[in-house]
């Protein structure tokens, strides 16, 4: 990959000034998970409230992403890596706005777990989980800024413990639901912002290809090892 | 890379399955006086293809094409070395007629150069000289084909005795298109034939392109980008007299192996 600049200076300018856009979009994202857990563990309703509404701040920057990377393909024609630096921006967009959606619902669940009774230990293992993601998150975010395939590849199969993270919390929220039928309404919650944080590592997973294929032009095999074995959970 | 390969899907979805090898050349060294003008290149022009030579001004890219049919014989100081053929023949061998060869590896120019005779006579010479037609209405056909063939046909079929040089650029150019194709030429080369022309004319002459290579090997100098990505199948990276990099054109434009092709083809200083 080249390092050195372009002849006509205005196109570093563009692809910098969108590279700085999918930052920042990340850096909301990652606030966002952090603050919805955080609205869970600490029942704070206002907090979840402000996750809720910043979701809006991160839907228009990738809106204003997406403008801007037709605008360069529009005015630059961008090819080889220029072209995969553009691609990569809108997939990269769409994902990191996906996970925002998933915490902004994550904080919606959680004013509704809010108002219910307690179930012990819960809260600590999904913000375990949402750690996890977050983690793999900012790797991944310093994977793309640095070009670094070797990080993006250790992230994705980093998702392996997310999966097998869910799949635990799967069948304690299954537990739960037997021992006292009461938490079933709080659990059905918190399995769904499970799935939600699931779903977070994916499209992490998704963002980490994406790098792969921005550095070296090839996506990578689809054979990282998946652990996610619920769908084929029939009893407890 | 050998261009001979039956399995090349990516040859069979642009419609035309390549198989065989036009032009090859084996360390080829160009030399004007004590410059080294190209060094130790070896190509394969494949058959019924578009091949695309890019790279910086002065890397070298004209003056292989040139190579191809002998041109650089006229220029007294050039010296070529090393070994050319047009279907498996030598075309360097002191037997072969550099006149007879350049009727079967044609040529068009940047600049559109009509001869000052008219539209007619501007096809016909061709044919005339290399004796290729039996008589006056075996030459109108060679004529109404080749104009028909660089999609000039219906523009100037009312007009044929006015002077070639009174039609707008495009037309001149694909005049000299037609004026080429009329020796029933194997190879045709171009040395950026789109540099003087407007986009509507450049566009019309890259569709003629990507026609003619249903029934010709077609190389093409040019320096824009875009254009090699659009009308070739192959593309050729010369920088500095070397060749760095002959791949299809999609790999080349995608994801180019060497970081030279990559710079250049993207815009950078490298």
């Amino acid at each position: 990959m080249p390092n050195s600049e372009h002849i006509v200076s205005s196109f570093d300018r563009d692809l910098e000034g969108i590279q700085a856009k999918i930052m920042r979009l990340g850096g909301l994202v990652e606030e966002a998970i952090t603050k919805s857990v955080q609205a869970l563990e600490s029942r704070d309703l206002d907090l979840a409230k402000t996750v809720r509404r910043a979701d809006k701040a991160i839907d228009e920057l990738e809106e204003q992403v997406n403008v801007d990377a037709a605008r360069i393909i529009a005015l630059r024609q961008p090819i080889a890596s220029d072209l995969r630096t553009v691609l990569t921006v809108f997939r990269v967009s769409a994902n990191l706005e996906r996970i925002g959606d998933y915490a902004k619902n994550i904080a919606k669940r959680s004013q509704s777990v809010i108002e219910l009774e307690t179930v012990p230990g819960t809260a600590a293992s999904l913000k375990r989980m949402a750690r996890q993601v977050e983690l793999m998150l900012k790797d991944v975010l310093d994977a793309y800024i640095q070009h670094d395939a070797d990080l993006a590849e250790d992230v994705r199969q980093r998702d392996l413990e997310v999966d097998q993270m869910y799949s635990a919390l799967f069948r304690e929220y299954l537990t739960h639901m037997m021992e006292d039928p009461r938490h079933i309404t709080a659990c059905m919650h918190l399995h769904f912002m499970a799935k939600n944080i699931e779903r977070m590592g994916d499209h992490v997973t998704s963002v980490a290809e994406q790098v792969i294929y921005l550095v070296t032009g090839v996506m990578p095999d689809d054979d990282r090892p998946k652990e996610d074995k619920t769908p084929y959970v029939h009893e407890a | 890379m050998e261009g001979s390969n039956m399995n090349d899907m990516s040859q069979f979805d642009q419609g035309v399955a390549v198989d065989t090898i036009k032009m090859q050349s084996r360390g080829v060294n160009v030399f004007y006086g004590d410059t080294h003008a190209i060094k130790d290149v070896d190509v394969d022009i494949a058959d019924k293809t578009v091949t695309a030579f890019i790279g910086p001004s002065g890397c070298g890219k004209s003056t292989f094409l040139r190579v191809l049919n002998r041109m650089n014989d006229t220029i007294d100081i050039c010296r070529v070395t090393g070994k050319t053929t047009l279907e498996g023949e030598d075309i360097y061998d002191p037997k072969v007629d550099p006149v007879q060869l350049r009727a079967k590896v044609g040529m068009v120019f940047q600049k559109p150069n009509p001869f000052p005779k008219s539209i007619f006579d501007n096809v016909a010479y061709g044919p005339r000289i290399h004796g290729l037609s039996q008589n006056k209405s075996d030459l109108e056909d060679i004529v109404e084909k080749s104009l028909r063939r660089a999609a000039l046909w219906d523009e100037v079929k009312d007009r044929l005795q006015a002077p070639g040089t009174g039609l707008s650029g495009g037309q001149q150019q694909r005049l000299c298109i037609a004026r080429a194709v009329a020796t029933s030429p194997e190879v045709l080369l171009m040395d950026e034939p789109c540099s003087a022309l407007d986009p509507i004319a450049t566009a019309q002459v890259e569709e003629l392109i990507d026609e003619l290579r249903t029934q010709y090997s077609v190389v093409i100098v040019t320096h824009s980008m875009q254009q090699a990505a659009r009308v070739s199948q192959k593309t050729a990276f010369f920088h500095l007299g070397n060749l760095v990099e002959f791949d299809e054109t999609d790999t080349i434009f995608t994801n180019p192996s060497d970081p030279r092709t990559e710079s250049y083809i993207t815009g950078r200083i490298g």
